[in-house]
């Protein structure tokens, strides 16, 4: 039988281009026969064949065995084939491996010196537990070899095998140290080598071989080994500051003297990372001078950066950027040439201009910078993103290049020696048109821009900051320049300066306002939700702040835009809360001057509020459309709501359904009714509040939230709906009676196990004790806590029957309610202020809390802090004493 | 360390593919592809240094010679430069054993280029960057190893007179 050999393989592969893939299935199932062979020749030959192929991305792994038979060839070239096949293929799991211990064992002790050699190669590579256990010390035993080639290829062996088989070390670590006094060069950089990756991981234990390894700083010369040295003392230095005042004799020495940018690169480095400019030793320069090292090495960092050779200006970059972390004041002044390297033509270069700059930034020269980088962003940004470069070509069939001639191309010129080669002489066309592209149009630079920008912005608490209006502005564009996916990174820092920087809170309210009001944008958000979190941002800032400026109708459509479905639950309750703050905020405005124009407005703007809030409800889930549009099919549209956006739809549709009663004609009463609901909103002022502050709350003695402080609530469930049919509603207003809606919308809300802020419902009762004209407003002279207790009992009686039988399988919420409840309950004692503090935090960054609890259980909580959140959140903070709580308490339990 | 060597040609075709970490065929095939494309894209004044986020801590430094580029994935514990001096030990000794080497040389021969570059890197080590070392090693594999038989239609070979 003939077989192939690997050249009449490579040879078919080239002719065949047409049908590679069925002329490489004919070939594997030559090898496969070929492998059973017992000639070991023809074995090994197929062994080659299936190496090449594997290159070529097919498997080989069904031929372990095979290999190792190779393996155990007793002629040098065929053992070698094995074992570089096996290098190629075995994995940490592959099962023959246990075969080859003995094999190696015998290669290992081998008269031949490349078969030690080829032996150490391939168990390098392929040592597993086990094999590392067996053979670390028939390795050790070769270090002690006459070649220097043998020992240099031990000493790596080694570090591979205490990688996998760390008890090793401690016999390992001598014989190292040992051989840095080797008489062979490359057997020392082959033991600094190892010492440099032991020291990476654990740097402790190799700080004994400091005195030895400065030693051979001081004596050597060959930059190889010294590069490495220098690395190693940069991780030494990290655990032993002392190391620094040591080596700067000998580096300052080195950056004087070198004339190998990598190895003065190096030094710069160890330098910097190592804290060496830091020492005040002045050093002799060159030509005599006393200076210090610092200011040389910055010196000579400029001689790199500013080097023609794009390799070494990069690593100029590198050390600056490093060196901008440690001593900002000596890399300030390089902060000129640098900002040209931002317009590079090459991304690698830029990236780290990129990363050198943001700490050089000072508040100077800021504006310039994030000028420079917008412009880029901003130009590029027309220009659409180019295809990902299209990896198909590699199995291209038509543009395989089968002229021989450039495959004959010498690598290297005549002489051997310069590097510049034969290169852009076959430089395809695509090569040189993708070559002009921007590097500002890659995603990843684009993304790695923008954290930069924001991060000079906001470096050292705003302190680069002198025009915060500019910053906020800035944010905004960025929005639409990004063109990735930057929507978190910029929600972030708009809502971290508009709440810390209360100056620019207006402005900031403008921004979103306008962000808002882009119908374009928010028609975007609609197919690309990556920019949603900003806008979402933008509408809880106009929520929040909207008293800061005067109140516009506009704003609440904008919180309530037709592509608000599209938003995660989270946003969406979001939006609708801005929504109701922002109604509420715009009522007190316009009652201000009551008049029948503002009445008619109130009217329609209410009712259209209502509609939206509908539609919104019900292309939540379109089946919900056939329960049609009355108030039953809105109470059961709700039951299909995520439970935070039901709570806050309700409350929304509550207060609608209120103002909407309350001007249902020019009654006077109305613009106090409209005036107060914003109170509820804006009792207490919200503060930034660290996300550690609740840890340093001591936690009072004696407080056990596990224990009941009284009676349990009677608890309801999720789904009770109180009676309310709509009816009612409408006869009691046509009674004329204003308290009748109020009355029923405070009754329905203690009912509501949600409705954990009613706190902030006696919050506004007080405010309505306040007031002068009171006997005016109906609610006061009611007896609600009659009303309140019957409809109390009624539902608890319902709700615990309901509950016994639906809620069993929820305990963990109940106790999490419970807690709530108790935080909450009348205890006039004070721990529980600091409790009520955490209540609020949780409302602050009520999103973490919700990721914690796990399922419907977050719902429940996360709706529950939401609705506090909405209408609660600053009288629980803030309230004093409690006493209201109590006195809400009392009428529940009356 | 030197977490891998490869030699691909300006069309992305694979010449010499070389992993220390034990990764499997689908993995190295990927971030062939995934380099190629990175490293074709740049022109030839750009620097050879690219980051390769896919890979953690992982740097792709890299030269091209002719029709081939030549890449080194690094982690930090390697020196820039050096590695950039590393690739031209690594093509220089290529040109020592085959004489003048070309693509061609290196397409026939991969076996032999996987002997030359375990004798410049060990296990992802650089062990040796000393030309007469590296070559004197190559040289005595080849003396112990059987002579090359001379192929059908090798023209390298031929040109070489291996025999």
């Amino acid at each position: 039988m003939f077989e192939k050999s690997l050249t009449d393989l490579i040879q078919g592969l080239r002719a065949n281009k047409r049908n590679e893939t069925a002329y490489i299935q004919k070939s594997l199932e030559e090898i496969q026969s070929e492998v059973q062979s017992s000639d070991t020749n023809v074995k090994s030959t197929a062994i080659d064949k299936l190496n090449y192929l594997h290159m070529l991305g097919y498997d080989m792994n069904w031929a372990n065995f095979n290999v190792v038979e190779v393996m155990a060839a007793s002629r040098f070239s065929e053992k070698r084939s094995g074992y570089l096949a096996a290098t190629q293929s075995f994995h940490q799991e592959t099962d023959v491996l246990m075969l080859t211990t003995n094999l190696i064992r015998k290669d290992l002790a081998s008269a031949n010196v490349m078969e030690v050699s080829v032996a150490l190669d391939g168990l390098a590579q392929i040592t597993t537990l086990e094999l590392s256990m067996d053979l670390f010390d028939d390795v050790l035993a070769v270090l002690g070899h006459s070649r220097p080639y043998i020992r240099k290829k031990a000493l790596i062996c080694l570090y591979k095998l205490v990688l996998k088989y760390p008890e090793g070390l401690h016999a390992f670590v001598p014989q190292l140290k040992e051989r840095l006094d080797d008489p062979d060069p490359s057997v020392i950089s082959a033991a600094v080598t190892v010492i440099c990756e032991l020291a990476h991981s654990n740097p402790r234990n190799y700080l004994p071989l400091a005195p030895k390894l400065y030693h051979l700083l001081n004596t050597l010369t060959n930059n190889w080994i010294l590069i490495k040295i220098v690395k190693l003392f940069a991780s030494l230095a990290s655990i032993e500051p002392r190391l620094a005042k040591k080596i700067h004799g000998p580096l300052s020495q080195l950056v004087c003297t070198t004339t190998a940018m990598s190895l003065l690169y190096e030094c710069i480095h160890t330098a910097i990372v190592a804290d060496v400019i830091s020492v005040p030793v002045p050093i002799v320069d060159s030509i005599g001078r006393e200076v210090e090292f610092a200011d040389l090495c910055a010196r000579k960092l400029t001689l790199l950066y500013e080097s023609p050779d794009q390799n070494v200006r990069y690593v100029g970059l590198v050390a600056l950027s490093l060196m901008q972390q440690k001593r900002p004041d000596l890399a300030s002044i390089h902060f000129e040439p640098i900002l040209k390297y931002l317009d590079d033509p090459d991304q690698s270069i830029r990236m780290r201009a990129l990363e050198a700059i943001s700490g050089i930034v000072t508040r100077k020269n800021l504006s310039k910078t994030v000028k420079r980088l917008m412009s880029q962003l901003i130009l590029s940004n027309t220009i659409a993103l180019q295809p990902e470069h299209s990896a198909g070509s590699l199995f291209d069939k038509s543009s395989v290049n089968s002229d021989a001639s450039s495959l004959d191309t010498p690598l290297l010129d005549s002489n051997g020696t310069t590097f510049a080669s034969a290169r852009g002489a076959i430089i395809s066309p695509r090569k040189a048109n993708s070559a002009a592209s921007d590097p500002a149009d890659n995603p990843e630079y684009r993304l790695a821009a923008i954290e930069a920008i924001v991060d000079m912005c906001t470096r050292n608490s705003y302190s680069n900051l002198a025009n915060f209006e500019w910053y906020v502005a800035t944010l905004v564009d960025l929005v639409y320049v990004a063109s990735v996916d930057v929507g978190k990174l910029l929600s972030a820092k708009l809502l971290d300066v508009t709440v810390r920087v209360r100056q620019v809170r207006e402005f900031s309210i403008k921004m979103g306002r306008s962000l808002l009001s882009d119908s374009q944008l928010m028609s975007q958000i609609a197919a690309d939700s990556s920019q949603a979190p900003i806008v979402t941002t933008a509408a809880y800032i106009l929520g929040e702040y909207c008293m800061l400026l005067p109140a516009n109708a506009d704003d609440v459509g904008f919180l309530l835009p037709e592509s608000l479905p599209r938003f995660s639950p989270d946003q969406q309750s979001t939006f609708i809360q801005a929504a109701m703050k922002t109604y509420t905020n715009w009522l007190k405005d316009s009652s201000e001057y009551w008049n029948s124009d503002i009445w008619e407005s109130v009217r329609s703007v209410t009712s259209t509020t209502l509609s939206k809030l509908s539609e919104l409800i019900y292309t939540e889930d379109v089946n919900v459309t056939a329960a049609g549009s009355n108030a039953g099919g809105l109470e059961s549209a709700f039951a299909l709501l995520p439970l935070q956006m039901n709570s806050q739809l309700r409350h929304f549709i509550e207060i609608l359904k209120a103002v909407s009663m309350a001007t249902s004609n020019l009654s006077e009463s109305a613009p106090h009714i409209c005036q107060e609901l914003h109170s509820l909103f804006t009792a207490f002022e919200l503060n930034p509040v660290s996300a550690a502050a609740q840890g340093k709350v001591p936690m009072p003695d004696g407080l056990d939230l596990d224990s009941f402080i009284g009676d349990a609530i009677p608890d309801t469930t999720l789904t009770v709906i109180p009676p309310s049919p709509p009816p009612h509603v409408v006869r009691s207003h046509r009674s004329g009676s204003m308290g009748q809606p109020r009355r029923h919308n405070s009754s329905r809300n203690k009912n509501d196990p949600f409705y954990l802020g009613s706190s902030a419902k006696d919050g506004g009762d007080r405010n309505f004790d306040d007031l002068p004209d009171v006997d005016d407003i109906p609610v006061v002279a009611l007896d609600l806590s009659h009303i309140g207790s019957t409809k109390l009992v009624d539902n608890a009686k319902k709700s615990k029957k309901k509950k016994s039988k639906k809620d069993k399988s929820r305990p963990e919420t109940h106790s999490k309610r419970h807690r709530r409840r108790k935080a909450k309950s009348p205890s006039p004692s004070p721990p529980i202020a600091p409790v009520e503090i955490a209540g609020d935090e949780d409302m602050i960054d009520d999103s973490e809390d919700g990721m914690v609890i796990a399922g419907q259980q977050q719902q429940t909580v996360s709706a529950a802090e939401q609705l506090a959140a909405t209408t609660s959140e600053r009288s629980i903070v803030d309230n004093p004493g409690g006493d209201n709580i109590g006195k809400n308490e009392g009428h529940r339990s009356a | 360390m030197i977490h891998a060597v490869m030699i691909i040609n300006q069309l992305g075709k694979p010449r010499l593919l070389k992993f220390y970490d034990q990764t499997d065929t689908a993995t190295q095939q990927s971030a062939l592809r995934d380099i190629y494309a990175l490293v074709s894209q740049r022109a030839d004044n750009l620097c050879r240094f690219i980051s390769y986020p896919k890979w953690a801590n992982a740097r792709i430094i890299y030269r091209r010679y002719a029709t081939l580029f030549f890449i080194f994935i690094v982690d930090h514990s390697e020196s820039e430069l050096g590695i950039i001096d590393l690739i031209q030990v690594f093509v220089e000794a290529l040109d020592r054993v085959f004489e003048n080497v070309s693509e061609l040389d290196i397409i026939f021969n991969f076996d032999e280029v996987h002997y030359v570059l375990s004798e410049i890197v060990t296990a992802g080590m650089a062990s040796e960057v000393n030309l007469t070392e590296i070559a004197r090693a190559v040289g005595d594999a080849r003396k112990l190893a059987k002579p090359i038989e001379p192929s059908r239609l090798g023209l390298a070979s031929f040109r070489r007179g291996f025999s």
